[in-house]
């Protein structure tokens, strides 16, 4: 058993910490998904189709928690249903009381966790590294964010190096980027469509979990005592426990972060591809697969180091570089309209046409 | 094209084809052979397990070939679709020939990739051309279903045969809003039944006599289910083509109110009927006077006779100067008169009603002037 100096930075501070932390890269998660939002949105007009993908995919997110908090609470699931524009879980028991807020709290907390928690568990078999555990030497607020952070950047450092140097002839990892894609559009409780603008929000977001809290407070002193009760228990017995709770819980947040950020040049290719004439927007696609093919090819018959990061690097920037040109070159049609635009008419009926008269 | 095979006065509402991604389950097919024949590539190449295929190259030959068959035996038997299987089958039987005959056994690594690519292809695009032979013709008074890519099926089907509606939208047909819509008709046609069975058998003994115990269950649904070219498969925009038919569908099935309509009509028919017979049958036993005026003008119009009928009734002549048979046919009208208006009463109709009062004032004068 350890020896704790008895000072409140060991007993309050040092279990402050960590949750401080979650806190922090919870809002950051917040923050990223709604710039997601933002994004999804400009685009909503010309992309309806995959803009229903992606409701599609966090509906389901969310209902599976939904359904997950059902389970959890010993409610039963009656039935389960997922569409495009809406998702449902009705509960075989009608529960009241703390399972009731639990369940609740599945269906608010859940969308921004579980689906990390899937994709962090992917990574464990795929990336394989950077899962560490730092133990505190001292008990202390500083300590204690240290060594959080410290798990963190860990798991971050080995995360960005996979990406960096993702192989996409290897077809396990090209089916490991489409999972990161997939979930970077589904972590993202809320829908994208005209009819229900006004709940996209991340501050309805915020709202709606502040009532939730601010409704049961008992709950949450519960659970305050609880958190401290297992802090109290860890100090004692393994400190590395705490903080490593809290370090999995701040790496769904990371990994949330990561795969959003991996969906925003997604977006950006979307939208870029919008501005150029309707059959050369296809060429900054093909330039996406043909560069890096060809890049790795030649680096078959010429062999360097680092090969697949400078052949992803040479990928976006010729993408990037396509893009652009077409962009200058072959723009779309600015004065395009969505609505169809009528024949205007002169004062006598007829229409106005752009040839001249003889007379 | 389609304008010839159109009826009289019939009038096309869409012409409509199925989705591009109408056809998935028979495009993930190719998409898997391409999926699968990389993977073998990679890994009997470029991974860590390379080195266990690098023996004998008719491993790569047997894990592809091996895969591919039990890939398609589950899918058949998910599917209920024996065709899986064998196409599969076909697929594996394809390339090892191809092998065999061209002496490619050295170059079984790169032939299994491409040979999976290029069947694919093949593959994309018959079904390419198979959805692009379906057409659907909706008209105002019928859905013409046609399809197939050497024999052409054809279906027509009327708006009243039309007994129920099944239309369904899976994940694909909600993100990009296709939907199939099978129109039941009164026959059953398109209704099918999933059918599943479990079975098992042991043999007991070996050399002469043999017990062979089997045990087997059965379980039949109907389902609407019908051929892409027996219904509106895939077709887009869903919603709108759904609505379109219904509203179709509704306008030529008669209501329980429209039924009623016909029925009043047929029975005013009848009176309308009988009371011309009387007619004809009073005219006849009248003077000859008339009777030879009758006869000499042309088979009179409706009107001419509702005219006719009115002027008798306004100006009646009086009972006494009849024979028997003359009152008679007076009465019979009294009562069919009577039997028109009770019928007349409850349908209210405000035209109707109108009527009605026309006729009891009528009805009063008559009395009046009698």
């Amino acid at each position: 058993m350890a020896t704790v100096p008895l000072n409140v930075d060991s007993l309050i501070g040092a279990a402050l910490a960590p949750i401080l932390g979650v806190a922090a890269f919870w809002f950051l998660q917040l923050i990223f998904i709604e710039i997601q939002k933002r994004m999804l949105l400009s685009l909503h007009h010309r992309h309806e189709a995959f803009c229903r993908f992606t409701n599609y995919i966090g509906i389901l997110f969310q209902t599976i928690c939904q359904a997950l908090g059902y389970t959890v609470t010993r409610s039963g699931i009656a039935s389960f249903q997922v569409t495009v524009n809406y998702g449902e879980v009705q509960p075989k028991k009608e529960k009241t009381g703390v399972l009731d807020w639990i369940a609740r709290s599945f269906l608010l907390f859940g969308p921004f966790f579980i689906p990390a928690g899937f994709v962090l568990l992917a990574s464990c078999f795929i990336i394989g590294k950077g899962f560490v555990f730092q133990t505190p030497v001292h008990y202390t607020f500083v300590e204690s964010l240290t060594g959080f952070v410290a798990n963190l950047s860990t798991f971050a450092n080995e995360f960005v190096s996979f990406l960096i140097n993702i192989d996409l002839f290897n077809p396990i990892h090209v089916g490991f980027f489409f999972v990161l894609l997939f979930f970077g559009f589904g972590i993202r409780p809320s829908y994208i469509g005209e009819e229900r603008k006004e709940k996209i929000d991340i501050l309805h977001d915020l709202m709606l979990i502040k009532d939730h809290l601010v409704k049961k407070p008992l709950y949450i002193i519960a659970i305050v005592f609880i958190i401290y009760v297992f802090f109290l228990l860890s100090l004692f017995l393994n400190p590395m426990v705490y903080v490593g709770f809290f370090s999995i819980v701040g790496w769904m947040s990371l990994t949330a972060i990561m795969v959003l950020l991996l969906t925003y040049p997604v977006l950006l290719l979307i939208k870029s591809t919008d501005e150029i004439r309707t059959h050369w927007k296809i060429i900054p696609f093909i330039t996406l697969v043909v560069s890096y093919v060809i890049a790795r090819v030649l680096f078959i018959y010429y062999p360097i180091k680092q090969d697949e990061s400078i052949s992803l690097l040479i990928m976006i920037l010729s993408t990037a570089l396509i893009t652009i040109i077409l962009i200058k070159y072959k723009r779309t049609n600015r004065f395009k309209t969505a609505s169809k635009m009528k024949h205007t008419r002169n004062a006598d009926g007829k229409k106005r046409t752009s040839k001249k008269r003889a007379d | 094209m389609v304008k010839k095979e159109l009826l009289k006065n019939e009038q096309i509402e869409r012409v409509l084809s199925p989705h591009p991604l109408s056809f998935m389950k028979l495009q993930a097919l190719c998409i898997f052979l391409i999926i699968w024949g990389i993977v073998v590539w990679w890994l009997t190449n470029s991974s860590e397990y390379a080195s266990m295929f690098s023996g004998n190259m008719w491993y790569r030959l047997i894990l592809w070939g091996l895969v591919l068959l039990f890939i398609g035996v589950v899918a058949s038997l998910v599917a209920i679709q024996w065709l899986i299987f064998f196409l599969y089958l076909g697929v594996f039987a394809g390339g090892l020939s191809l092998i065999f005959s061209q002496h490619w056994e050295k170059d079984i690594a790169l032939f299994i990739p491409l040979y999976s690519i290029a069947v694919s292809i093949v593959g994309f695009l018959i079904v390419e051309l198979y959805r692009r032979s379906h057409k659907y013709i909706i008209t105002d008074f019928r859905v013409i279903f046609k399809g197939g890519i050497f024999t052409k099926r054809e279906r027509t089907i009327r708006y009243d045969k039309i007994a129920d509606i099944d239309a369904k939208q899976g994940i694909l047909g909600q993100i990009f809003g296709f939907g199939t819509i099978i129109p039941v008709s009164q026959s059953g046609f398109g209704l099918g039944s999933d059918k599943t069975m479990a079975a098992g058998g042991i043999e007991v003994g070996a050399k002469k006599v043999g017990l062979f115990g089997f045990a087997g269950g059965g379980k039949e649904l109907q389902t609407p289910i019908a051929r892409s070219y027996y219904e509106l498969h895939g077709v887009y925009p869903y919603k709108d083509v759904k609505q379109l038919v219904e509203n179709l569908v509704q306008t030529h099935v008669p209501t329980q109110y429209q039924k009623e309509q016909v029925e009043f009509e047929k029975q005013q028919v009848d009176i309308q009927k009988q009371m011309r017979d009387l007619l004809h049958k009073q005219i006849s036993e009248k003077p000859r006077k008339k009777a030879v005026k009758q006869t000499t003008e042309e088979e009179p119009d409706e009107e001419e006779r509702e005219e006719e009928k009115t002027s008798t009734e306004k100006n009646p002549v009086p009972e006494d100067a009849y024979q028997p048979e003359q009152v008679d046919i007076q009465q019979q009208m009294k009562e069919l008169l009577k039997k028109q208006k009770t019928a007349r009463v409850i349908q209210p109709d405000e035209d109707t009603e109108d009527e009605i009062e026309e006729e009891d004032e009528s009805e009063q004068e008559r009395k009046e002037s009698t």
